[in-house]
């Protein structure tokens, strides 16, 4: 064997194992509040949508947007997330906040808001007025 | 009807273009041109077929007619008609149309430009990739298996159950559902185009590629190719550039880039093309790169593929802000995928062994070695990139249910990258243009570094850059400009048209400069919020119930006029806002002055922008958009956006009354009604009206020689009014006064102007048993105002310097197209002269490196 080609071989295993062992640190897994309660880590990610029934707003003073949020098992936390309200909130069709649970609150650092295709759920469709 | 016609000139184009793909295999294969004028008809009949669908597609949107699906989800009335051009690819069905028109351009090129040793089985495997584009659209119905979805049917064929049709079976909704606000953005209608017309190209090497590996001519096929290699990456980085310009300035996430799988989607196609055009280069003179050349024109447009099956699949899902929903492609999207990877990568296998090596491998030193290398890091930083894509799919290897990697996954992995980049095209252009051994090569290297490091060392000291890797990759940079910059002088005296690798070099070496600077961006904050952040960092503050807050407020509030100093130098006033309508309805616009303490600035006023719209999915309801302003300078640009305002909650409150009397909120009468109200007052009694003191102070008699004729009778109101904030006061006397003619009874009330304030006063009733009287303001408002916005600021340096370096990059790639254009034309021309002078080899012409 020519002693490159094993400087390359081990190169590429050294790589290798590196980049799937630093990918592995920086992914994480989709969790409930109440797995989320359970963490420790300050960047878990919940699933979960808009609870448009409890109270929801920015405040002046604390410069918070609060909101509840249903996630998938169905528990509805308050979510408290420092920046303004995120364009399409109300849109969302799901909304995804990663940061941490404190005392069943959930302390959200960044939000991801997936909004609707516009070609699913046609029945759904609302006209915007008829003739 | 005429959405029939271009149902049919879709699934005809998708058969024709199989005729053609079999007509020139066949070609391909015994070399008959009656067959390759066939396949050659069949294709100009798929082109015109796709025309035709566009046009009508074109035409159904410019006519507005909503009866059909595609139409009534992209289009609305509203929208002007450069947007109808965008609504035509806003959707997944158009956008694949768009994809396929551009190929079909692409193989007429080649078709007119290419020899005929390749031309034939390039043209198969475009055309087989065609197919499978085609196919996604075709819209053709097997019983219930469909295949492809196309942009034809009509609302009433695409959602059957709908009440609305079952009453009404040809109900045609009078607008459509319109073209998302945020994609209304010039920057948004160009990008689009120009990426699809960078896959296509891309298709041509990964053509190249099969085609030289099928009739094994392993040398030749990067002449041909690289030009369309090199016009594809132009075309996706310039595509990259309008994407990121456009996050930039529109969206409120802040930044030019977020490592989104949409946006990785076009970086890896150019990160491999980008490997595949130096594996190329190299191959000219040694075949240390034949495989490598071959394999990534291959894996360029897997990754194409790849991209779009992510982001087309809905298989990413809550991964992305920007993913589409599957429309049913996922099968089609993954058998194209699979298709293309394995016929690639086992075509690939097959003729292993047959593919030429290099005979002795190449010294250390040797421009075929950096280049080389240089075009692994660039595959292994592509492949680093697609791994964190992928993170929906491999990252079940580790966790279940994963989300995507956090951004530092990248930025830590892209670093070094970038370090070695930077450091080895320096080394290898030196060695690209002369032969050098380690001991000359290393008094050559000596001026660059010498430059870099006195550079590199004021800028830390300057700029306090305290982390090593940062260092590093500064230092990596300015390398790289310095010494690509001293060849490039001197390639500049010799021939300027040779330039094009130096340039490229720069530019890309200036662009990491841009990303590193802006590292450094930061909010723009005034004392106070500075200090209570930096109490929160330091864990001293807990809310309510104890907890420590670790949220840091990135926000700060300003009320009308008075000025606050962010970052310790500019004063910053709230000078108001209005409504002013002007691109979309109820649109807002503030203005916010900003001053320069310093004095190195002129004092300047920024436009943040915030717009109402109305929700699809749940009716009536109003969110409010921002739309950042965005001062841009040399080395650092400011950017504004305004979270909410005092403006925004009256509309809302508005808009709720509006809704609470039974109206459905119409952003369109937003901003229609003006500041007006009625109050009613005794005489003699005194109200507090918003801000303002109003008094009725006693009736004043009129003589009918002022009434107007016909009067019956009529009596003015002595009004004093006063602001109270400012004291100023104004007493006004308005008329009241019944006229009888024909008709009955006429009351007469001629509003009186203020002179301190542009507003009038009108005395519509009175009612004499109780001496109380009706008052309209109108210009003065009822509520007391305290007008307020939020705004969000941030410093954004070396944005520009990004932008800079990535018109850098343009230019040198668009130098490089000329010069390998160039090249293959009078390589062709001297393969003809060699065929003629046969007999006298000896004297053929040696191409021109």
């Amino acid at each position: 064997m020519k002693p490159r080609l094993i400087l390359g071989i081990i190169s590429i295993f050294i790589f290798t194992s590196l980049l799937m062992f630093n990918f592995s640190q920086n992914i994480s897994s989709y969790v409930d509040f109440e797995q989320a309660a359970l963490s420790s880590s300050s960047r878990v990610h919940v699933v979960g949508v808009w609870d448009a029934d409890k109270p929801s707003g920015f405040s002046n003073e604390t410069m918070q947007f609060t909101f509840y949020m249903t996630d998938e098992a169905g528990n509805s936390r308050r979510v408290v997330y420092p920046k303004a309200k995120p364009t399409n909130f109300e849109q969302a069709e799901q909304v995804v906040v990663i940061g941490e649970m404190k005392n069943d609150v959930f302390y959200s650092n960044e939000m991801l808001v997936k909004c609707p295709s516009k070609y699913n759920d046609g029945d759904e469709l609302e006209f915007t007025q008829a003739e | 009807m005429i959405g029939l016609i271009g149902h049919y000139a879709i699934a005809l184009a998708f058969l024709s273009s199989i005729l053609a793909c079999i007509f020139y295999f066949r070609t391909a294969q015994n070399g008959r041109s009656s067959d390759e004028h066939i396949a050659y008809f069949f294709l100009v009949v798929k082109g015109s077929l796709i025309f035709l669908a566009s046009g009508i597609l074109v035409y159904l949107l410019f006519t507005n007619q909503f009866q059909y699906f595609y139409v009534y989800n992209t289009s609305s009335l509203d929208l002007q008609n450069v947007y109808l051009w965008a609504a035509f690819y806003s959707g997944q069905e158009g956008s694949f149309l768009l994809w396929i028109l551009f190929s079909f351009f692409v193989c007429l090129g080649i078709v007119r430009w290419t020899g005929e040793d390749y031309r034939a089985p390039v043209m198969f495997f475009l055309l087989l990739s065609q197919v499978f584009l085609l196919s996604m659209v075709a819209g053709i119905e097997f019983g219930s298996f469909s295949l492809g979805a196309s942009p034809f049917p009509t609302l009433a064929a695409e959602m059957p159950n709908a009440p609305v049709f079952q009453t009404n079976p040809d109900f045609v909704p009078a607008d459509g559902s319109g073209l998302n606000d945020l994609l209304r953005s010039p920057w948004i209608i160009i990008h689009p185009p120009i990426l699809f017309l960078g896959f296509s190209m891309m298709a041509v090497p990964f053509a190249f590629a099969f085609a030289s590996l099928w009739k094994r001519k392993y040398n030749e096929w990067i002449y041909p190719a690289l030009p369309w290699t090199l016009g594809a990456n132009l075309c996706l980085l310039t595509a990259i550039f309008l994407g990121g310009y456009w996050a930039y300035v529109t969206l409120s996430f802040g930044g030019y880039w977020a490592w989104d799988p949409v946006e990785n989607a076009s970086l890896v196609p150019w990160i491999f093309g980008m490997a595949g055009i130096h594996a190329m280069l190299i191959q000219r003179s040694s075949s240390i790169a034949q495989k490598a050349s071959i394999l990534f024109a291959i894996l360029a447009y897997m990754a194409v593929v790849y991209s779009t099956f992510l982001t087309r699949s809905g298989i990413l899902g809550e991964a992305s802000f920007h993913s589409f929903v599957d429309l049913g492609l996922y099968n089609q999207l993954l058998l194209f995928l699979l298709v293309t990877t394995f016929a690639g990568l086992g075509l690939f296998a097959y003729r292993y062994r047959e593919l030429p090596s290099p005979d002795k491998e190449a010294p250390f030193i040797s421009r075929e070695f950096l280049m080389f290398s240089g075009s692994m890091i660039l595959f292994l930083a592509g492949f680093v990139i697609m791994l964190g894509t992928s993170s929906p799919v491999l990252g079940r290897l580790f966790v279940a249910n994963p989300t995507p990697p956090a951004q530092e996954f990248y930025n830590a992995w892209m670093l070094p990258f970038g370090v070695i980049i930077g450091l080895t095209s320096v080394v290898a252009q030196y060695l690209w243009w002369k032969k050098y051994n380690a001991e000359t090569l290393s008094a050559a290297l000596i001026t660059p570094v010498l430059a870099t490091s006195v550079a590199s060392i004021a800028t830390i000291v300057i700029a306090g850059i305290d982390h090593i890797a940062y260092m590093i990759f500064l230092f990596g940079a300015y390398f790289s400009v310095i010494g690509n910059g001293m060849i490039m002088g001197r390639l500049l005296r010799r021939n300027p048209r040779i330039i094009g690798g130096t340039v490229t070099h720069i530019g890309f070496a200036i662009m990491m400069i841009g990303f590193l600077g802006s590292a450094w961006d930061s909010p723009m904050l005034d004392q106070e919020t500075r200090d209570y952040n930096a109490a929160v960092r330091a864990g001293e503050i807990t809310d309510d119930e104890g907890f420590p807050v670790n949220q840091t407020i990135d926000y700060i509030e300003l009320e009308l006029n008075e000025p606050k100093l962010l970052d310790g130098r500019y004063l910053v006033t709230y000078k108001g806002g209005e409504i002013i309508e002007e691109n979309r309805p109820g649109e807002q616009v503030y203005y916010v002055e900003f001053k320069d303490t310093e004095g190195n600035e002129e004092p300047f006023v920024m436009e943040p922008v915030v717009y109402p719209m109305l929700a699809n999915s749940n009716t009536g309801a109003v969110e409010w958009t921002v739309d950042p302003e965005v001062r841009s300078g040399w080395l650092s640009d400011i950017y504004l956006y305004v979270a909410g305002s005092s403006m925004v909650e009256q509309e809302m409150e508005k808009m709720e009354k509006e809704s609470a009397r039974g109206g459905l909120p119409s952003i369109t009468d937003m901003g229609d009604t003006e500041d007006e109200d009625h109050i009613e007052i005794k005489r003699g009694s005194q109200i507090t009206y918003g801000d303002y003191e109003v008094e009725f102070e006693d009736f004043i008699h009129v003589p009918s020689s002022e009434l107007p004729d016909n009067s019956i009778i009529g009596v003015r109101a002595q009004i004093h009014v006063e602001h109270k904030p400012s004291g100023e006061q104004e007493t006004v006397s308005p008329m009241f006064a019944i006229i009888e003619d024909e008709d009955g009874q006429l009351s007469y009330s001629p509003p009186v102007s203020f002179v301190e304030w542009d507003a009038t006063l009108q005395f519509l009733s009175v009612d004499p048993a109780t001496e109380q009287i009706e008052l309209r303001f109108d210009g003065i408002t009822g509520t007391p105002m305290r007008d307020w916005i939020l705004i969000a600021g941030e410093r954004k340096p070396f944005v520009s310097v990004v932008w800079l370096g990535t018109f850098i990059l343009m230019f040198g790639f668009s130098i490089s197209i000329i010069r390998r254009w160039a090249n293959q034309k009078n390589r062709e021309k001297n393969e003809k002269r060699k065929k003629q002078d046969e007999p006298k080899p000896e004297q053929a012409a040696k191409e021109p490196v």
